[in-house]
């Protein structure tokens, strides 16, 4: 029998079948698409963004990032809100909603003056959708009354977000935007104006190519384009030093963060799971690969929690967000070798260049023979060869050292676990 | 029912990488620090630096590494055989399997070509020195190249309608097309080196008489052997030589028989028995007299002539082929001294070897036991201004090796010239 666990979640006062939410995007646009997704399993969407303001799109749309032929390691999209008419938006959240009474459906909205904002915010309940999300933050608006310019800004994100909790009693969540320095500053102001969660991140506004024919940016629209949101597996970190920092605010404690940015596995959304998020939302990668995604991210996860004996998310929420600490808390005697497996080396040398040119000239070089070995007086155990080495098992952790503290800044309490996580 | 690969016989057998299929594969290398793919080459065409460039999105990059170490880059490409040279020695062996080395480079020499790239230029200033290289294969077009490189002047003389030796006339287009020797011979041609052809030294031209200042001699082996037993003069039986330049010439002109029996179990005997099959043999068998670990030819050409429906018998030897006027029979007796074997067959192709031509009709320099000129690993024979390299000194290898020895005949006689003081 395959693995099945309880996935299931309390959002914002609303029982999720799981966590796996569509963001609001291309992915979840119309009720044909948001059907589909519910039938593969997903645990809800957030309706792609609408407003009375109705967008251009121009052609072509999007763009890639990729490395040594792998393809999507980022995404690049200059669309805007729906450009479908408002009522027939939220016609689609009304009939789904009655068609999928479990799944959980939030309206995203956008508006360009409080009025807007709040009338929006009273359309989405009267078409019956279980939550609002205000979108503060979509970096391609060519307006800019609306997305990015409104989330940078905490007078303008209180301010709305006071009008949507006017137009509506539906909880309300604010979607921030990465493109600023400190998030928690205007996820705080949309909290003071009434909003009950946050969603982070949106995408970061980027460049991902430059196209010499026409010497502009990529996508190339009729000779020219223009920074847009960036987004994907290389926006993933970024992200979740956001909500990190979001998680940890004292300010904001207590507010569910949805999690959203880079995810394409089970391991992923984990991680904004055992950060803190009780939600987590996927656009880039079922723009990729399709809904079916979520097939093996409901498996993995009931996997991973059946190995660890947990029986509900709950049990592992924010379980790893103590462990993240200022830099100035790092112990600094802690020092762990690497240890090389030579019966498996193929001789590359990658790990030798690697520490020469990039760390500290620690490992030596048997040109002869083709293989490495340690001079652990120079290795600082910054394990940069065991993240070069191209064969899985050859370099791992090796002893551990400790160094005198001198300073007696830290306890002498050591932890048991040197290092688990082999890289792989 | 095995499903059996059905060709044409000038369509190529294997295609090449797109630039996306190349970068997957390039992403594959482990970029290793000593390169043991770059000492597996003996040309010297340095795979290590030019999977690299291809890696780092330097395609252009690449091609030129290619090309100024490996004049045949194109060619060598397709009919290298990797597998006993940088692909054995590819660290990723230890992992799975090895880089596609020779792909990689048949992809950037195609880019080469796409981009019409210009990579060897001549210096414009001549040496005073002239060059005669009989012979425009392989080992004469390295030769000629290197030296045209630094300003010699150098003419090639080949008794051939077309230059390219064996990459020309010797191997079936599906596994190298003539466009692809074309490009390369294109190369050469562009470095100012003359060819003279139709024109066969030692019958038509004396060259002690044209004031040549050296001779290299890179005439390969151009007379076939044929084993010493009954019927091999009848109707229907080949020399390998003969079959594959008939097929290369008159293409699907030719008719290669109905029952095809290939005698040998080299790199020639298959494309021998691949060239009948595609030209339309209804069966075609390949008889080696020793054992496949034994045999010169790379495993991927056998499993390249089996996956055409080619099969292969080992450890028969040739008895004596039987007929009246036109061959029915061909008849084998095994390397036990027991077995025996009687092929009713229309076509025998013997592809056992090959030997010189007659020298002496060339150069007055000193020949090997085999008829070949004798020369050292640079080239240099017992006469001071003759050089010789390639399959008519060691007597038949691979073209990636005549390369190296055309190289390095080069080298000899820009030291003979340099210590006589031409400029």
């Amino acid at each position: 029998m395959a693995v099945k666990k309880d996935l299931s979640i309390e959002y914002l006062g609303v029982k999720c079948e799981n966590p796996f939410f569509l963001s609001s995007s291309p992915v979840g646009s119309d009720y044909d698409m948001v059907s589909k997704c519910f039938e593969e399993g997903w645990g809800g969407v957030f309706y792609k963004t609408i407003g009375f303001w109705i967008p251009d799109e121009c052609s072509p749309r999007f763009d890639q990032n990729n490395k040594e032929g792998l393809p999507w390691i980022g995404f690049k999209n200059m669309e805007m809100i729906s450009d479908k008419p408002t009522e027939y938006n939220f016609e689609q959240i009304r009939k789904l909603k009655r068609k999928y009474p479990d799944k959980v459906i939030v309206a995203s909205i956008m508006g360009e003056n409080e009025k807007e904002w709040r009338d929006l915010a009273t359309l989405a309940e009267q078409a019956e959708a279980d939550l609002i999300e205000g979108n503060f933050s979509c970096p391609q608006m060519t307006t800019c009354a609306m997305g990015s310019d409104v989330g940078t800004n905490p007078e303008l994100t209180e301010k709305y977000s006071k009008a949507v909790t006017e137009g509506s009693k539906l909880p309300f969540i604010a979607k921030m935007t990465p493109n600023i320095t400190n998030m928690e500053i205007p996820a705080r102001a949309a909290i003071a104006g009434g909003a009950k969660g946050i969603s982070a991140i949106n995408t970061i506004k980027s460049i991902t190519n430059i196209d010499y024919e026409n010497m502009t940016g990529m996508p190339v629209v009729d000779g020219k384009s223009s920074i847009s949101g960036y987004s994907g597996a290389a926006a993933r970190p970024i992200a979740l030093r956001f909500v990190a920092q979001l998680l940890q605010d004292m300010e904001l404690r207590g507010v569910p963060i949805s999690g959203i940015g880079g995810i394409e596995t089970w391991r992923d959304a984990l991680d904004y799971l055992v950060l803190g998020c009780r939600n987590v939302q996927v656009t880039t990668a079922i723009m990729q690969y399709g809904y079916r995604i979520v097939e093996d991210m409901i498996s993995g996860v009931s996997h991973w929690m059946d190995e660890r004996g947990y029986d509900k998310l709950d049990d592992f929420i924010g379980i790893a967000l103590p462990n993240l600490v200022p830099a100035d808390q790092i112990r600094r005697t802690f020092k762990i070798l690497p240890s090389f497996d030579l019966s498996r080396c193929i001789g590359c040398g990658r790990c030798y260049i690697s520490c020469y040119d990039g760390a500290h000239q620690a490992i030596l070089w048997d040109e002869k023979k083709r293989r490495p070995s340690l001079d652990e007086k120079k290795c600082v155990g910054c394990h940069l060869c065991i993240n070069v080495c191209p064969v899985q098992g050859v370099i791992g952790a090796g002893e551990v050292k400790w160094l005198p503290d001198k300073l007696k800044k830290f306890e002498d309490k050591r932890n048991k676990i040197a290092m688990k996580h082999n890289y792989e | 029912m095995s499903k059996v690969v059905k060709a044409k016989y000038t369509t190529e057998a294997v295609c090449g990488f797109t630039h996306r299929t190349a970068m997957e594969e390039a992403a594959r290398c482990l970029l290793c620090i000593d390169a043991p793919c770059s000492k597996g080459c003996p040309a010297g065409t340095d795979p290590g630096k030019f999977i690299r460039s291809i890696r780092f999105r330097n395609v252009k990059g690449a091609a030129e590494t290619i090309r100024e170490n490996n004049i045949l880059g194109g060619s060598c490409a397709r009919i290298c055989p990797y597998d006993r040279l940088c692909e054995e020695f590819c660290s990723r062996c230890g992992i799975d399997k090895p880089i596609k080395i020779g792909k990689l480079q048949r992809y950037a020499i195609e880019q080469e070509k796409l981009h019409k790239m210009k990579t060897l230029v001549a210096p414009a200033k001549k040496k005073n020195a002239k060059v005669a290289c009989v012979g425009a294969g392989p080992a004469s077009l390295a030769c000629a190249s290197e030296l045209a490189k630094e300003g010699y002047r150098v003419t090639i003389f080949e008794k051939e309608e077309k230059p390219g030796g064996v990459l020309t006339y010797g191997i079936t287009p599906s596994r190298l097309p003539q466009s692809v020797v074309d490009h390369d011979i294109a190369q050469v041609r562009r470095l100012g080196v003359k060819f003279i052809m139709n024109t066969e030294v030692g019958k038509d031209v004396n060259l002690d008489e044209m004031g040549f200042d050296a001779v290299f001699i890179g005439a390969g082996l151009w007379s076939a052997k044929k084993p010493d037993i009954k019927g091999t003069d009848l109707k229907g039986v080949y020399t390998a030589v003969d079959f594959l330049k008939k097929a290369r010439t008159k293409k699907n002109d030719f008719k290669p028989g109905n029952v095809v029996v290939v005698v040998g179990g080299g790199d020639v005997a298959l494309d021998c028995a691949v060239t009948a099959k595609l030209l339309g043999a209804q069966d075609v068998k390949v008889v080696y007299r020793r054992t496949l670990e034994e045999s010169p030819a790379t495993m991927d050409a056998w499993h390249y002539a089996m996956s055409l429906g080619i099969g292969v018998t080992t450890n028969m030897a040739p008895g004596e082929i039987q007929g009246a006027k036109k061959v029915e029979y061909a008849v084998f007796t095994g390397r036990d001294k027991k077995s025996e074997m009687k092929i009713a067959c229309d076509t025998v192709v013997f592809a056992i070897g090959q030997k010189p031509e007659d020298m002496k009709k060339i150069t007055a320099a000193k020949l090997n036991e085999k008829g070949g000129i004798a020369a050292n690993s640079k080239g240099k024979t017992n006469m001071a201004k003759v050089f010789a390299a390639g399959d008519i000194v060691n007597g038949g290898k691979s073209a990636v090796e005549a390369v190296r020895d055309g190289k390095e005949a080069a080298y000899s006689i820009m030291k003979y010239f340099e210590k006589k003081g031409v400029k």
